[in-house]
């Protein structure tokens, strides 16, 4: 399951942000953690904000910002506790905090810095969009989707979501021609589609390869190397031992014939 | 015994509970995902796409400064939604994306329909608090005509129940130096804008149709829909900002206090008053007209604060050199009212007699019908055709239609609100069903029970023409009373 983000057609409602903590039971109390250049920035009460934006020409846009839900997640690969796994059926990367260490990993890893952390907890989590992982498994969309009354939101199958972003912007000569998260980072389920360049909404530029293809070459190999090493210290374990058995014997051998 | 662990009997451990730990997660058992420990309203149940009646929100920006909402509380119920978009014709009715503004007009509906009490007027209690506490300050306070059959609802008393004095009592008590009526502007307004009128008809006839001008919502919508009607519109100012503008010139210098030293209250049962008085355009000699909106829900708030109980407190009238009013300034507060009491004035600067029986009660003007047509024959100047619009859906009807086929109307009444201002955005909240009519009687029951029933007659006024102004239309009376228009088009479009 995918979403379609249409900037263009996005009022500002912050609808899809009510929504997200009602459904998800979030602090509406809770005063916002991160500010940055004026734009209120995710926090662990805050799964998805609007950021509002002023463009060189003088135009409003603003800009919903949550967890893009990678096809290849570095916060699930960077996780060794695997609290963080990719869910096969739906596509979204799911949080599941009775298996975090809290380590944190995966808030270095994540190119766009979303996931964060409940820093006045005494038990903390991370804390991150789950694109309502259970509502999605029903067939349902996301509850921020289902809160979207302007269509700046679709959800759908993410190849179709695709190819309607293309014909959007082709039937549309105002679109910048980007669907950004169709390749970024490897792709993602959230897709963005806008009028305005997206360097000047926030968006960060990342590279089209997967963060976990860095590190795949090598950590792949990783249990091999485990196991084979394993391997390798049980048989110099086994040789050793039997030299000492085999020594021990000869001594005895030795020791009977001298008496 | 010792109970010291061996370093065997350590890494067992540690190696035996990694086993347990991925022999658990191998299995499949991981807990349960963080979030959906909320509460969704049902028509967000199923896919996200279904139709639904009602959904979402409206946008409203940070500074806005009509209204406000508390997220908490917001319930994605989509009443504000649907009195946006099907009650005032603003939400949906620009394009996307966006140009650089979040279209309102400040009309306040959405409060009334918020369920939850989420969408608020932005509040001023504490700014009057603070300007009442102030000694250096001369607190002076305008009530609007619809506030005085509604402010009773917040004590608890019968829907229409007329509180005029009650209300200018408790003022006083409040603490605020002077009491003045919005009626005696109206019956200001009226003198400027029947002058305009009959000068329009008779020698400005490109600015006809002539459309009123005294509601802030109906004007931001001309502004942001309707530019090219603009110079249809009257250049009165609204009768809350020529009360202003006339306390900080002629009441000031009458009193002998600085205007800078004045502060202008003005108790309203609108929200959009709130933008109006933070007009550029409603300031004279650097000096802006008004400085605080209360709507009625705020008065209630302020009174309750002090602990006046409206119920028991003593009745008063309202302060002299401007607080008489006639029947023509009370009806402002319903749906054709500013048009029923132009009309009158209208017809005596014609004919220089008061208008006959009929026109004092006109029907075809009066009631909740969505447009309402009549004409008038002012001898001298012949029929007019006179339309009454209230809601502002039902003006973006009939605006597009005027643009089409053109005006069959010489003279047409907007109101942002249905029913006008006593249906306002800033009026007590009711799920009574004919609230607005209970509200429309007690305005023009007051009307019939007044010893003077046209503008022209108010003895105050003419006094303060003789004083000050001159005559209507004058320099002076441009300087103080009238205004211009921003086009806020290219702001959505």
């Amino acid at each position: 399951m995918a979403v379609l983000v249409d900037i263009t057609k996005c009022i500002g409602c912050e609808g899809c942000s009510v929504a997200c903590k009602m459904y998800n039971g979030l602090d509406f109390k809770a005063k916002p953690r991160n500010i940055k250049d004026g734009h209120l920035e995710l926090d662990d009460n805050r799964w998805t904000v609007i950021q509002e934006f002023h463009t060189a020409n003088d135009s409003l846009r603003f800009v919903k910002k949550q967890c893009l839900h990678c096809l290849e997640p570095a916060c699930a690969s960077a996780c060794f506790s695997k609290a963080i796994q990719k869910d096969e059926k739906t596509g979204a990367v799911v949080y599941y905090p009775d298996l975090c260490v809290g380590c944190r990993y995966c808030m270095v890893a994540c190119p766009y810095s979303i996931p964060k952390y409940q820093w006045n907890e005494q038990f903390p989590q991370v804390a991150k969009c789950q694109m309502c992982e259970a509502r999605l498994s029903k067939g349902d969309a996301p509850a921020c989707v289902s809160a979207c009354t302007t269509g700046a939101l679709i959800s759908g199958d993410r190849d179709e979501l695709i190819k309607k972003a293309h014909e959007i912007i082709a039937s549309d000569s105002r679109y910048v021609n980007h669907v950004y998260g169709e390749h970024e980072v490897g792709g993602s389920e959230w897709l963005y589609i806008s009028d305005v360049p997206f360097e000047e909404l926030g968006f960060k530029q990342v590279s089209d390869t997967p963060v976990t293809n860095y590190s795949k070459s090598y950590l792949s190999k990783v249990p091999f190397f485990a196991a084979g090493w394993a391997l390798f210290l049980a048989g110099l374990t086994y040789y050793n031992h039997r030299v000492e058995k085999n020594k021990k014997n000869q001594d005895d051998e030795n020791k009977d014939k001298e008496d | 015994m010792t109970n010291k662990i061996s370093r065997r009997k350590f890494l067992k451990v540690v190696a035996g509970s990694g086993v347990v730990g991925f022999g658990v997660m191998a299995a499949g058992c991981k807990g349960d995902p963080s979030g959906a420990q909320g509460w969704i309203p049902d028509q967000y149940q199923g896919k996200g796409d279904f139709p639904v009646n009602l959904k979402g929100r409206v946008a409203i920006s940070q500074d806005n400064p009509s209204i406000e909402r508390d997220d908490e509380k917001c319930i994605l119920c989509g009443q504000c939604v649907e009195a946006c978009k099907n009650v005032m014709g603003v939400y949906g009715n620009y394009p996307l994306p966006l140009k650089n503004e979040v279209a309102c007009v400040g009309c306040g509906q959405c409060t009334i329909a918020c369920p939850s009490g989420a969408i608020t007027e932005k509040r001023n209690i504490q700014d009057v608090l603070a300007a009442i506490d102030d000694d250096s300050k001369h607190v002076v306070v305008q009530t609007a005509p619809a506030t005085k059959v509604s402010l009773g609802e917040e004590f608890g008393m019968e829907p229409g129940a007329s509180v005029g004095k009650k209300m200018v009592g408790a003022l006083k008590e409040a603490g605020f130096d002077a009491v003045f009526d919005t009626c005696f502007s109206a019956d200001l307004t009226i003198m400027e804008e029947a002058s305009e009128f009959v000068h329009r008809l008779t020698k400005a006839k490109d600015e006809i149709p002539h459309l009123t001008s005294c509601c802030p919502g109906w004007v931001k919508y001309c502004e942001y829909f309707y530019p090219e009607l603009m110079h249809n519109l009257s250049t009165c100012k609204s009768p809350q900002n020529m009360m202003g503008a006339t306390i900080k010139s002629f009441y000031a210098e009458k009193k002998g206090i600085k205007p800078e030293n004045i502060i202008n209250v003005s108790i309203m049962p609108c929200t959009a008053k709130k933008f109006e008085v933070g007009r550029e355009e409603l300031q004279v000699d650097d000096q802006r007209d008004m400085d605080y909106v209360l709507t009625t829900r705020e008065l209630a708030v302020l009174l309750k604060h002090k602990g006046i109980d409206l119920n028991t407190v003593a009745e008063s009238e309202y302060d002299s050199v401007l607080g008489e009013s006639t029947g023509a300034g009370k009806i402002f507060g319903a749906t054709g009212g500013v048009t029923e009491a132009a009309v009158r004035t209208a017809y005596y600067f014609a004919t220089g007699s008061n208008p006959p029986a009929d026109l004092l009660s006109w029907q075809p003007v009066r009631g909740m019908k969505a447009v309402k047509e009549a004409n008038a024959t002012i001898p001298g100047v012949g029929t007019v055709n006179i339309a009454v619009c209230h809601g502002l859906e039902n003006a973006r009807q009939l605006l597009n239609g005027i643009k089409e086929h053109g005006s069959k109307w010489q003279f047409i009444e907007f109101m942002a609100c249905p029913g006008g201002c006593i249906g306002g955005g800033g009026q007590p909240k009711s799920s009574v069903a004919d609230i607005k009519q209970k509200r429309i009687a007690a305005i023009y029951k007051e009307d019939n029970s007044s010893a003077k029933r046209c503008s022209h007659d108010n003895t105050e006024i003419q006094s303060i023409y003789k004083e000050f102004y001159g005559k209507p239309l004058s320099e002076k009376a441009e300087k103080y009373l009238h205004t211009s228009f921003v086009n806020r088009h290219d702001r959505l479009f």
